[in-house]
């Protein structure tokens, strides 16, 4: 909007000098009105879009958007059915994962930092390169972040006065008027105001320093808007100084609880052992890594630094994440040890299963299309419905198909759905294993399959779908050049399929993270406990035991674990997904 | 030969030894899949045959099909009910998704305005959401509003119906659909003077009918299936909807396999009957909703 340098197009909607309007006169038209021409037409086409948005962004920004923040909220708050509860810090993080939410914290916010700094790096390296100006666009990006995180504070500051309006409005009271009296009360609260006064401040600081770079431009240089960096960063460096508080805060309570109970205080070096275990488990990796680009020698020496470091750091980590770990709430890290199996049980199965079919089906095959959709099928059926039959496929009864199978071979009925025990502990009945070597129990295990036998007939389609993207012509000249079928797949196919891979590992990544209904179905109470995910867990937490911060601590928490997933994805993606 | 030029995998010069054998390997693949993916939905209907000592025997096959099991699944579980529930509201949620995911799609395909690729992002973010991380929000959001407004949202059509009418994926969806029809007649429909409100009803919203029964079936099967937010957000039958009846039966039936399985195929067989009338517009809709990484 602002690389015209004529200046037709401005924000203000001031033309300026008319010799300059004069040269471009013939392509565009003269300024007549505020209500016409070329000028209104974007203004009106702008307003009707943003008509058309309306409803829709009510929607998502109300059910999909606030309820981060809404839980964000709720999760510092001993909240209990409803009512927000008393401020507590921390406090339900510290629960859920004992000292580890300090670590999360301090290094959270730190790398939020870090992102900050980055995000400010590449944009002026970017301007340097288009010789294009940077620093002025400073203060409007940093207006705006301000003013995104005054009204992120604001309405903070509003959400327990607008969340106790109901239970002011009981019984006679239950009208209209009283609603709209009481709306008027929080909403003209003195410190919920003064932000609002703040916000509105900023924002009307934006347009001034616009008109400011606009006037003070040079018409010769290119010019680009810097603002999302600069906002960004303001945003997320007043995020990092939250968490930071949060953090400090609750470091120094702690330290005054720990005084008056006379207790030895020994967080700090607990966190700096843990913070330096990590730390010297990121260097060997990086070591490690680096080792490929040497001379052998050097080479070898290197991988066997980053080996040390590696043992180091591990050791470390070992002799102090227990005690950590043993503070936590051990259904929490149970259910995040399920989720992680879950995952690793049915991502790798579903996706082979259906490559293999995707392949066999991308040929002259008669009835390909039935075959596509018989595999589409268990995916599209309602899942209450398919998790039932299963439930009685693999029920604990001898007469279950299951086990009349494993009879019909000659071995003993099994316990399928309602079987708690570990898979390794019943391959391996000898030996005495603990409780976190036991592997995934039975009873998780059936509902991998059920996972695989969901999903596999969606990653065919989508397989299908990227393998008739490649070119006809590669195979053509590939077997000119007498390469077989296996050759022709190793070096065409898999490479060129290779972003879609990428998409469906990311898509089931996060997918089986998030898993919830079908589990939620097929748990059994004799499983006990050993089926529930991540998402049961806080279902349970907020429904069964109505402890809603904790079980937004939770959610949080999850979110924290599928972004993390969601990098390391893209970071291996970066190295090995051919873009052809 | 009409197979090679067909074929992804142009073969080599030289012909290999045994052509039939491997044509023989791939169908009995293809067929295991089949088999497998086919095989629990006619045990379904199998059971769902069955008196009651042929389904707790652990028998494969009824003997004589007891076509009773659906009535009696039916009155049992009071499914007309649940049924009733289901249909009034994927109806009102996809009626909603219709319109307000047209228009937003609409918006963010053919016109200009400021914000438009931080608003589009900021859409696209909510797909990484975890649905867990909704519950507690919205479920206080839900009763607020119930509480403060004109209609009780909670146990009522408005929890269950407008959260969905809006989401990341259908107005994605539709928004790649919109940015294939072509340019020219944008710009002719403009010189005769259409807005873009007459443009959009009048010329893309006829040519995009795929993309659109896409939609209502999304939208129709994923209403169909919700399980965790009616759990929520009922505790009266009144507005229940038949997952969470057919939940409560299967629990309530316990060991009367035959009428747990009767209910099921009543639970699965709109959608899957939905599903086989529509697979072709579906499975393309999923293959070309911009899938493919």
């Amino acid at each position: 909007m602002w690389d015209n340098c004529t200046g037709d197009v401005r924000l203000n909607g001031k033309s300026t000098s008319a010799s300059a309007g004069m040269q471009r006169s013939f392509l565009k038209a003269p300024w007549r009105s505020p209500l016409s021409g070329l000028q209104a037409r974007k203004l009106r086409e702008a307003l009707l879009a943003y008509f058309f948005l309306l409803p829709a962004f009510l929607i998502v920004g109300l059910f999909g958007i606030f309820p981060l923040f809404f839980a964000a909220f709720m999760s510092t708050h001993r909240g209990l059915n409803r009512i927000p509860g008393t401020f507590d810090g921390l406090g339900n993080y510290l629960q859920a994962v004992g000292d580890f939410s300090y670590l999360l914290g301090f290094w959270g916010s730190l790398l939020l930092l870090a992102v900050a700094v980055r995000l400010l790096w590449h944009g002026a390296r970017s301007a340097r390169e288009q010789r294009s100006r940077y620093w002025p666009w400073a203060l409007p990006g940093v207006a705006l972040g301000l003013f995104a995180a005054t009204l992120i504070g604001w309405v903070f500051r509003l959400l327990p006065l607008l969340l106790e309006i109901p239970s002011q409005m009981r019984g006679a009271r239950n009208t209209p008027e009283t609603f709209r009296q009481l709306l008027g009360e929080a909403l003209g609260q003195p410190q919920a105001s003064l932000l609002l006064w703040l916000a509105a401040a900023l924002l009307a600081l934006l347009p001034a320093s616009l008109w400011w770079i606009e006037r003070t431009r040079d018409c010769r240089r290119p010019t680009r808007s810097f603002l999302t960096p600069f906002a960004a960063a303001t945003l997320l460096a007043v995020l990092a100084a939250s968490i930071g508080w949060l953090v400090w805060a609750e470091l120094q309570k702690a330290t005054a609880a720990a005084l008056t109970q006379g207790e030895q205080f020994d967080i700090q070096a607990q966190l700096l052992l843990i913070s330096v275990g990590f730390l010297l488990l990121a260097s060997s990796w990086w070591v490690w890594t680096s080792a490929s680009h040497r001379t052998a020698m050097a080479s070898v020496l290197a991988r066997l630094g980053g080996a040390t470091l590696l043992m180091l750091g591990a050791w470390l980590l070992i002799a102090e994440a227990p005690r950590v770990l043993a503070q936590g709430d051990l259904q929490w890290w149970r259910a995040l040890q399920t989720t992680f199996y879950y995952s690793l049980g049915t991502i790798p199965p579903q996706l082979l299963v259906a490559l293999v079919l995707a392949v066999l089906l991308f040929q002259e095959i008669r009835g390909r299309s039935l075959f596509r959709v018989i595999y589409f099928l268990p995916y599209i059926a309602p899942f209450v419905g398919t998790a039932a039959v299963f439930k009685i496929l693999f029920s604990n009864r001898p007469t279950a198909p299951a086990n009349n199978l494993l009879a019909a071979v000659g071995l003993s009925p099994l316990n399928w759905i309602n079987e708690p025990a570990g898979l390794f502990t019943l391959t391996l009945p000898g030996l005495p294993l603990p409780e976190w070597l036991a592997g995934p129990s039975l009873a998780l295990a059936v509902i991998m399959l059920y996972g695989v036998w969901t999903f596999f007939g969606f990653n065919t389609v989508v397989f299908l779908a990227g393998l008739s993207n490649i070119p006809r012509e590669l195979y053509e000249a590939a077997a000119i050049d007498g390469a077989g079928r296996w050759p022709q797949f190793r070096h065409i196919t898999l490479p060129l399929l290779s972003p879609t891979l990428y998409f469906l590992t990311l898509y089931s990544v996060i997918g089986t993270f998030k898993a919830f209904n079908h589990i939620y179905v097929l748990r059994t109470g004799a499983a006990l406990g050993t089926t529930d995910t991540a998402s049961v867990v806080i279902f349970q937490a907020f429904q069964r035991d109505t402890r809603y911060g904790y079980a937004s601590a939770l959610a949080i928490l999850l979110l924290l674990a599928i972004l993390l997933l969601t990098v390391v994805n893209n970071r291996i993606a970066a190295q090995r997904v051919h873009y052809g | 030969m009409a197979d090679r030029s067909a074929s992804p995998f142009a073969r080599p010069h030289r012909q290999p030894p045994s052509q039939t054998l491997r044509l023989a390997g791939t169908y009995a693949l293809l067929t295991l899949g089949a088999v497998v993916a086919i095989l629990p939905f006619l045990y379904t209907i199998s059971v769902s045959l069955m008196n009651l000592t042929e389904a707790n025997g652990g028998a494969w096959l009824p003997r004589t099909p007891q076509w009773n099991n659906y009535l009696d699944a039916w009155n049992q579980g009071h499914f007309s009910n649940y049924f009733w529930n289901s249909v009034r509201i994927a109806a009102i949620t996809v009626a909603g998704e219709l319109l307000f995911c047209t228009l937003a799609a609409y918006a963010f395909a053919r016109m200009e305005f400021w914000g438009k690729n931080l608003l589009f992002s900021l859409l696209l973010a909510t797909l990484m959401l975890p649905e867990a991380i909704t519950w507690v929000p919205n479920f206080i959001t839900v009763s607020w509003l119930g509480r403060v407004g004109p209609v009780p949202w909670i146990n009522n059509w408005p929890a269950l119906t407008v959260p969905f009418m809006a989401s990341a994926f259908s107005i994605f969806l539709l928004r790649q659909f919109f940015l294939q029809v072509p340019n020219d007649l944008w710009d002719s429909a403009q010189i005769d003077g259409a807005s873009h409100l007459r443009y959009l009803l009048q010329i893309v919203v006829p040519l995009s009918k795929a993309a659109l029964m896409t939609l209502v079936l999304f939208g129709f099967i994923g209403s169909w299936n919700a399980l965790a937010w009616p759990i929520l957000v009922t505790t009266t039958p009144e507005w229940r909807p038949i997952t969470y009846g057919f939940f409560a039966f299967a629990d309530e039936a316990g060991a009367q396999f035959h009428l747990q399985m009767a209910g099921s195929v009543l639970t699965m067989a709109p959608v899957v009957l939905l599903y086989f009338f529509t697979q072709q517009t579906f499975i393309e809709g999923i293959a070309t909703s911009g899938l493919k990484g």
